[in-house]
Parts: structure tokens; C-alpha cells; sequence
């Protein structure tokens, strides 16, 4: 099988080889069948890699411990799902991950542009060829997911690190891949239209989506790693300015410039170079971004192995690319001349411009702090560090600026704007900043920076509800529909420009959360039992400590009791786990309690089972859940920009009144339910099935015979004799059957035997659906839209085209008119 | 366009030179001195009271801690030189014996005082690929 996917890989190296050659030749001979035959071989890379992936995902799965890689990330143990996505839990085998999503989204771009964009796919085929070659030669020549032992086979593996089995860093690689991936097409696509010099916008047209998307992708990711951080590490925080984290943050900044500025090419014809460059910028930052954690070149927490292979090979390709890609901008730039000219400072596309030199100024910096042990090393000699600290000193007043221009930007008019003009756009968003902001400090919340982000977001909101209310005011006017109706129609209309309101509040959500971060509370303690301590509001006590087994881990857990003003608020349970075959490496299990307000989080680093005293950390976040609520806004702003129009087509045909209403209270249901999900404690919603195995892990078998002591109902090894064991499984099996949910179960557990049931109290995996839930609902919501908008406007388009226009065609346009002078 | 030119030139040098002073203002107050422990005993009296990062692995049976607190006492090593180094706080948990640490803090004549401690991340990604026919861990 090894043999066999090696070869697999050796074919798509030649197979992509050829796309490339046949490609460029098919086009400098204006060659259909050539250019045809490329894009056939190209689309045969994606088959051949979906094999090879088959080859590896079927070697975890049946458990071939012959093959180095799948020995050295699984073993027997590991349940299903973690043999699958150990796919991607080393370096050589995400390499293969990567090439393969490269192949299936090149596939997929190609296909979807294959007509409309002729003359450039030639050259995006080229241009993703390669990339996949070089990868693929990488694979080939140093990281061989398939190589084998050579001796004797070992039995079993060495096992997935436990801290990285966790459902957040399953599905956290595999976004932050898709998003680095979609940014190669882009790309592509970018250099495909500075080769050939077809230089209009119509390739900015053809990314603009994928872009979207692949940004989308990249947020999502960062946003699961912070989720990863914060629940798992334990140091109740979720950045760090780690290289790792950095290397995914710097694509997504000069994306975010780009996402920006690609209005401006569109709409005013400048800043053409700037685009095509920010392009180049963000792909090179995707490979360096993966060059710098994976070589060794810097020094991170996470222990990378110096590689001088990788590292000569990856410094070669970047290089390569970038002469090659800049050269073409400078070979091109007759082509590039801008349409334009600034007219004033005080613009549009003045603000664009402003954000845009933000945000490349934001990666530039921590490029700069990043690499500086290795640049100071490389100049002076000394390996010269610089910490968090140093990041936040500078990070903070960026990030405060660039929140500000989030607000002023869309204030103000293209081209240039008049006094009157700024009076009357700032005058509510600043009362909006001024009253925020004059709230929070007179609460006593200092004003810098915690205070200043409180104003500036108020200002932002400002702005943006602004910006909702006038346009859809004018839209009510012009088409004579509600105000629902036509802030609907308005969001249709310019998907993109609200879609990105949409993500700008989002984006203040998160700033919420940070200016949270600011505010936090932390204490670190030895607390004997009984032993109790006051923290920002809580009064923590801790109870004892309680040692118990469930067969693949022992766990060590801690009771405590949360109370405030003298009444039990809850029971946490911080705990250690220690699995087996890694002892020597325990993970933290944190517990939090969320509220919208702040989480209480508290962290058992440390123990001493004989005296029942404990180390407890206990830090209180204030409104660190905004974040994660922020992350989801934003992700429905960038659904709703890169929906197809035929998703809001219901709002500008004219529909039944009855339907009117439904639609009206669907959406608002889509909306409300995130939060309503996201209100609930962390512990609120559960997997449904296999219930009944699920509580038998969960509850501690009762029997009280010596063998049984603290096993859970799964494990107890009396079963199935044991008295205890019988009662309790069938007491659950009732219980399911009454119609009762998980936690209804499991509370009525607690009611008749105490606490002392309940193995695991404060379980992380079910706290990951929890957030999890809000996203899919958020993403549900947002497909049943779509689907029932489209069965309506189906209708409403027959009666459109059947001759009797409701709307007054000069109307129409005389709205389109306004809108767009809106804009 | 040469009166362009100049303006935008001024403009950028302005620009530069207040992210340059900026830059070395900021940076002298948060700069620590990334050293190995062989480095350091080396030659003491270089490093001392400046803000330095250590780097070495824990001398297997050197961590104490005294009794009911968490103050720590241990020593790291590299190439066989060794620097007694205290903490206090808690560690992470992948300090332990021979563990790679990292240590923020600073020399005094007792010892390294450490104000931050990481240990090396387990990651997914794994060091250099061991020897070939080296037995599996």
C-alpha cells in the first residue's frame, strides 16, 4: 500500500508537470486541444490525490503501523475519528493534506471560470501546477508520508498527543489549511492576468468570491485556535503573539487590505499595482507563514526541529516566486497606470487607503517582532527575544485606530467629502462613541485602552446602524414596501457592501472582548479544604480533591464551590488527566463559567492528594464570550457578501403579504438563535446519541463494593454482576425513556446520590459542541433562507416577466441611481 | 510631478523616522537576551542583572518545591554546565525532569530568578525524523 501511494504521488508530480508545460504552450500556440488537455491533467492531480489520501486515511484506519507516519500519530486506542484526522496531525502528511485541498480548489476554481475567463485559465492552471509541484517534490525527495520501517514493523503506535486530542484542533488545522490554500487561487489567477496582460478588473471579478471565502476560512481558523487556547492550555488567556499564531494572523491582514482595496480598483480604476502586489503579498506570506513555523528559524513554545532541507528548499521557492512575480508587476506596469487620481484626503477611497496601510503596517510590525530573535541573531550575533508585552505595546493603538477608521470610512463620500456632508454623517456616531464611552468610564473603567475601545466600538456601531437606517429609509421610499421588506431588499442589493457591515460588527464584538481582556482578574493560590478566597466577586472555596479512573485516563479532580454574597452559585471542577502512555504529560481540564458577562475560570495546575490541598488559578474574564460571539457575526456577514444574488431575489420581487411575515420572522429566528444558544451555559447542550453509553461514562458506579470504588457504570469490574451496576443502568434506561435529555438524566443522578456520582462534572467535549452549535445553527439559518427565498422568487419572477412590471421601470432605476450615489 | 515626488518623500521620511525612534524606544524596555545555560555560566558577570531568557533542560531530580507554596528550586543544564535557577508560581505542565525550558528573568549572584518559565509545546510537528532503524518510541 505504502509503494502503491508513493508512486501515486511520483504520478502527480509528472502529471501536474505536464498541466503546467501543456498549458503555457496551448496558449502561446492559441491551441485549444493543448489548453484542453491541461486542464484534463489538471483535474486529474485533484483524482490522484483524493487516492493517495484514500491510501493514507485507509493505513490509520486499519492501523498499518508499517508506514512511519500513521506509527509515529496513532495507536489501536484512538477512537475513529481520531485515526481520520491524525491525516493531518504531522508535518509530512499535511503536506499531502495541503497539496490535496489545492488540487480539489484549483479544480473547482478552474471549472466554475473555464468560460468566462478563457484566456487566463491556461495560465492559472500553470500557476497552481507548480505550486503543487513544489509540494509534491517536497513530499518526494524529504517528507514521505509513506515511508516505511525498513527492520521489524512495530506493533502498535506511539499515539496522538493528548492535548491535541481535542475536537477544537481537529477541525482547527483543517480551516486554517483551507484558508492559506484559497488564497493560492487568487493568486493564480492575479499572475495569470499579469502574464497574459489582460489587466482590466475582470480577474478581480473572478477571485473576489474566493477571496471571500478563503478569508473566511482563515478568520474561522484563527478564531478555533483562540477557542483551543482558551480551553485547553489553561493560562486563561487565547493569544500570545506565539510565531505560530502570528504566521496564520500576517495573510489575513494584507487579505483584509485587499478585500478592502479591491473596491477601489473596482469603483475609482486605482491603486491597480497595490492590488495585484497585496495579491503576491498574501500568498508569500501563506508560504512564509508555513516556512517559519515548520523549519526551525524561530524559536517557538511549540518545539519545531531545526531542518536545513526544508528550510534551503522553501528559502529557494520563495525567492523563485517572488522575482517572478514581482518582475511581472514591473514588466507590466505601463498596464497598471490607475484610471484616476486622489482627489482629496478626505474620501472613500482616501479611507480605504488609510485602512490599507494599517493593516499592512499591522503584518509588517509583527513580521518584524516575529523575526526579530532571528534578525538580531543574524546582525549582532546575540539571539535577542521580545515578548508579548512588546506586541501588545504596539498592537493595542493600532488595533484602536484601525477600529476608528472602521467607523469613519463608510462616513465618508467617494471621491470627496463637504463640511456639510461630514455634519450631518458623524453627528450620531459620535453621540453614539461619546455616550458608550462616557458610560463605561464613568463605571470606572480606565480609559485607556479599555475605556477608548468602548467609545470607538459604540461609534462604530454608530455608523453602521446609520448606514442600515438611511439606505433602507430611501429604498422604503422609492419602492413603497415596509421597513423590513426593503432593509432585506437593500442587503440584496449590495450584498457585499452590507454583508461587511455585517462583519465590521463582528469585528467590534471581538474589540469588546479585548477591551474585556484588559479588564480581567487573576489570582494563584495553595488552598487546603475548606479553605476559602474572594476573587472579583466571587467567594471560591475550595472542598476536596477526588482521584478517579475511567479505564483510558486517570483523572484527578478538584470540588469547588463557587459561591457570591453568601449563596452557592455553583459546583466547578477543575481537573488534571493523565492518559495512558503519555503519564508523564497530563493535560489541565479547565472549568469555566460562562456568562455574557465574564467567565470564571478556574485551573487546578498543581496538587497533593494526601493533604486534599490543591494550587488553584482562578482568573475572571469579563466578557471574553463577545470574542466567540464576534467570530459568528462575522462569519454570517461574509455568508451573507459571498451568497448568490438568488438568495435575496424574493426581497426585490414582490411577494405575498403572508410570506412577508414568515420571512421576517425566519430571519430574525436565524439571528436570535446563535444567542439564545450562546446564553446558555457552556454544559447546556449535548450529543444525543448513544445516550445511554454516554451516561454510563459519565455516572460512577454506586454499589459500594471495594472493586467498584469510583469506576464509572462503562467500567466497573463487577459488571455485569454488580447490584449497583444493574440498578443504575436500568434507572438510566428509564429515565431515556421518559422523554429526558442527557442532563435531566444526569441531574436527576445528582438529586439521589449527590455530586459524588458524576465522573467527569466539568466535561471540555461537550463544552465543544456547545460552541460549535451556534456556527451551524448561524450556517442552518442562513441555507433555509436561501432555499425558501429561491422557491419564492420564482413565482415572482414569472409574474415579472408576464408583462405587467409591478415596479415602475424609471422608478427602479431612479433607485438604483440613488443607491449607488449611496455608496 | 517633482513637487509630488518631494512631498511624498518628506512625507515618508517624517513617517520613518517616528516609527524608527518609536521602535528603538520601545523595543530597549522589552528586549531580553535569548541565552543558552552553557553561555551564561560562561561568563556570569556579562549577564548579570540584565534582562535575559535561558534556555536548557532540567537536571533530572534537581526540581524542589518548598512545602505548601510554590516556590521553586531546580537546575538546568546544557553541555554539562549547570545554573541553579528559581521560580515561583505555577509551572507548566510539561516542567519536569529533562524537560527544554525557557526561563525569563534574571542572573543574581545565588542564582537565575525566573519571572516566567515556558517548557517546549508538544507539538504535532515533530523534531528532525529519527535515525533511520533507530527503534520506535
Amino acid at each position: 500500500m505504502a509503494t502503491l501511494g508513493y508512486y501515486l504521488l511520483l504520478a502527480a508530480f509528472v502529471v501536474a508537470a505536464y498541466a503546467a508545460a501543456i498549458s503555457v504552450g496551448g496558449a502561446r500556440r492559441r491551441s485549444l486541444a493543448l489548453t484542453e488537455s491541461g486542464i484534463g491533467a489538471f483535474y486529474l492531480v485533484t483524482a490522484i490525490m483524493a487516492a493517495a489520501s484514500a491510501i493514507i486515511v485507509y493505513a490509520f484506519v486499519t492501523g498499518d503501523y508499517s508506514i512511519k507516519y500513521v506509527q509515529r500519530y496513532s495507536d489501536s486506542a484512538q477512537p475513529l475519528f481520531y485515526k481520520l484526522t491524525s491525516y493531518w496531525g504531522g508535518l509530512d502528511g499535511s503536506i499531502m493534506f495541503w497539496v490535496s485541498l489545492l488540487s480539489a480548489f484549483g479544480a473547482i476554481a478552474v471549472y466554475v471560470n473555464r468560460e468566462r475567463h478563457r484566456e487566463l485559465i491556461p495560465f492559472v492552471v500553470a500557476v497552481i501546477s507548480v505550486v503543487e509541484m513544489f509540494f509534491l517534490f517536497l513530499m518526494i525527495v524529504h517528507n514521505n508520508p509513506f515511508s516505511t520501517y525498513l527492520t521489524q514493523n512495530p506493533t502498535d503506535g506511539a499515539g496522538l498527543n493528548p492535548l491535541l486530542q481535542n475536537f477544537y484542533m481537529v477541525i482547527h488545522p483543517p480551516t486554517m489549511y483551507s484558508g492559506f490554500v484559497g488564497l493560492t487561487i487568487p493568486y493564480a489567477f492575479g499572475m495569470a492576468a499579469l502574464i497574459t496582460g489582460h489587466l482590466d478588473d475582470s480577474w478581480l471579478r473572478a477571485v473576489r468570491r474566493w477571496t471571500m471565502i478563503a478569508w473566511l476560512f482563515l478568520s474561522i481558523g484563527l478564531g478555533l485556535g483562540m477557542i483551543w487556547a482558551y480551553e485547553e492550555l489553561g493560562w486563561g488567556g487565547y493569544w500570545m503573539w506565539d510565531p505560530v499564531e502570528n504566521a496564520g494572523l500576517l495573510p489575513w491582514f494584507t487579505a483584509t487590505a485587499f478585500l478592502h482595496s479591491v473596491m477601489v480598483q473596482e469603483r475609482r480604476g486605482m491603486l491597480r499595482v497595490w492590488n495585484v502586489s497585496l495579491v503576491i503579498t498574501t500568498f508569500f506570506l501563506t508560504l512564509f507563514g508555513t516556512f517559519m513555523t515548520r523549519s526551525g528559524i524561530v524559536q517557538s513554545v511549540h518545539s519545531f526541529g531545526q531542518d536545513p532541507v526544508l528550510t534551503q528548499l522553501f528559502t529557494t521557492f520563495m525567492v523563485a516566486m517572488l522575482i517572478f512575480s514581482f518582475g511581472f508587476v514591473i514588466y507590466r506596469m505601463p498596464l497598471l497606470q490607475a484610471r484616476n487620481e486622489l482627489d482629496s484626503w478626505l474620501s472613500r477611497e482616501a479611507a480605504f487607503m488609510y485602512n490599507n496601510w494599517i493593516l499592512l503596517f499591522s503584518a509588517f510590525f509583527v513580521l518584524f517582532a516575529t523575526m526579530f530573535p532571528t534578525l538580531s541573531e543574524a546582525v549582532t550575533g546575540q539571539r535577542i527575544t521580545v515578548a508579548a508585552p512588546f506586541f501588545n505595546q504596539w498592537m493595542v493603538p493600532i488595533g484602536l485606530v484601525m477600529l476608528l477608521l472602521t467607523g469613519i470610512g463608510p462616513l465618508l463620500a467617494w471621491r470627496r467629502s463637504t463640511v456639510e456632508n461630514l455634519k450631518s454623517q458623524f453627528l450620531v456616531p459620535t453621540i453614539c462613541g461619546l455616550a458608550l464611552g462616557g458610560t463605561v468610564v464613568a463605571l470606572g473603567i480606565p480609559l485607556w485602552s479599555s475605556g477608548l475601545c468602548f467609545a470607538f466600538s459604540g461609534f462604530v456601531l454608530g455608523t453602521i446602524t446609520q448606514e442600515f437606517w438611511s439606505g433602507a429609509r430611501v429604498r422604503q421610499q422609492t419602492s413603497g414596501t415596509d421597513l423590513f421588506t426593503a432593509l432585506v431588499g437593500l442587503v440584496g442589493r449590495n450584498k457585499r457592501r452590507y454583508g461587511g457591515y455585517l462583519v465590521h460588527v463582528g469585528i467590534v464584538l471581538m474589540f469588546l472582548g479585548f477591551a474585556g481582556e484588559g479588564l480581567k482578574k487573576h489570582e494563584t493560590l495553595l488552598m487546603k479544604p475548606g479553605q476559602q478566597v474572594h476573587v472579583g466577586g466571587y467567594d471560591i472555596r475550595h472542598d476536596r480533591i477526588r482521584v478517579t479512573d475511567d479505564g483510558r485516563k486517570q483523572m484527578v479532580t478538584a470540588e469547588i464551590t463557587v459561591l457570591r454574597d453568601g449563596a452557592e452559585l455553583t459546583k466547578m471542577y477543575p481537573a488534571r488527566w493523565f492518559f495512558r502512555k503519555h503519564e508523564d504529560q497530563p493535560t489541565t481540564e479547565v472549568a469555566i463559567r460562562r456568562s455574557f458577562a465574564e467567565d470564571l475560570y478556574i485551573v487546578m495546575p498543581q496538587f497533593e492528594p494526601g493533604q486534599q490541598s490543591a494550587n488553584i488559578e482562578i482568573t475572571v474574564t469579563p466578557l471574553v464570550n463577545w470574542l466567540w460571539f464576534g467570530f459568528g457575526v462575522l462569519a454570517l456577514g461574509t455568508l451573507v457578501a459571498v451568497l448568490p444574488e438568488t438568495a435575496f431575489a424574493f426581497a426585490s420581487a414582490r411577494v405575498p403579504d403572508a410570506v412577508k411575515a414568515a420571512t421576517a420572522s425566519m430571519i430574525l429566528l436565524a439571528i436570535v438563535t446563535p444567542a439564545a444558544v450562546q446564553a446558555q451555559d457552556g454544559t447546556g447542550v449535548v450529543a444525543k446519541s448513544p445516550q445511554q453509553r454516554q451516561l454510563e461514562q459519565q455516572i460512577i458506579c454506586m454499589c459500594g463494593s471495594s472493586g467498584c470504588v469510583h469506576s464509572t457504570l462503562e467500567n466497573c469490574p463487577m459488571r455485569p454482576a454488580c447490584h449497583g451496576h444493574t440498578a443504575q443502568t436500568a434507572e438510566i434506561q428509564a429515565l431515556l425513556k421518559e422523554g429526558k435529555d442527557l442532563d435531566q438524566t444526569l441531574a436527576a443522578f445528582v438529586e439521589k446520590y449527590g455530586q459524588a456520582v458524576l465522573a467527569v462534572p466539568a466535561n471540555t467535549g461537550f463544552n465543544a459542541l456547545a460552541w460549535l452549535l451556534p456556527y451551524a445553527l448561524g450556517f442552518a439559518g442562513l441555507v433555509t433562507i436561501l432555499l425558501t427565498a429561491r422557491r419564492w422568487s420564482r413565482p415572482a419572477t414569472a409574474v415579472a416577466g408576464g408583462g405587467e412590471t409591478p415596479i415602475d421601470p424609471s422608478l427602479d432605476a431612479r433607485l438604483d441611481d440613488e443607491l449607488r450615489n449611496l455608496d | 510631478m517633482s513637487h509630488k515626488a518631494a512631498k511624498i518623500g518628506v512625507t515618508s521620511l517624517v513617517l520613518l523616522t517616528a516609527f524608527g525612534v518609536l521602535l528603538y524606544t520601545t523595543l530597549g524596555e522589552s528586549m531580553q537576551y535569548y541565552k543558552y545555560v552553557d553561555e551564561v555560566v560562561a561568563q556570569p558577570a556579562a549577564w548579570k542583572d540584565k534582562n535575559l531568557q535561558v534556555h536548557g533542560n532540567v537536571v533530572p531530580g534537581s526540581i524542589g518545591r518548598k512545602r505548601d507554596s510554590l516556590d521553586y528550586r531546580f537546575e538546568i543544564q546544557r553541555n554539562g554546565q549547570k545554573l541553579t535557577a528559581f521560580y515561583s508560581g505555577v509551572v507548566p505542565d510539561t516542567f519536569k525532569d529533562d524537560s527544554e525550558v525557557v526561563l525569563t528573568g534574571r542572573l543574581t549572584t545565588e542564582g537565575f530568578k525566573a519571572t516566567d518559565m515556558t517548557a517546549k509545546c508538544p507539538s504535532k510537528y515533530e523534531a528532525a525524523a529519527p535515525p533511520l532503524g533507530a527503534a520506535p518510541k
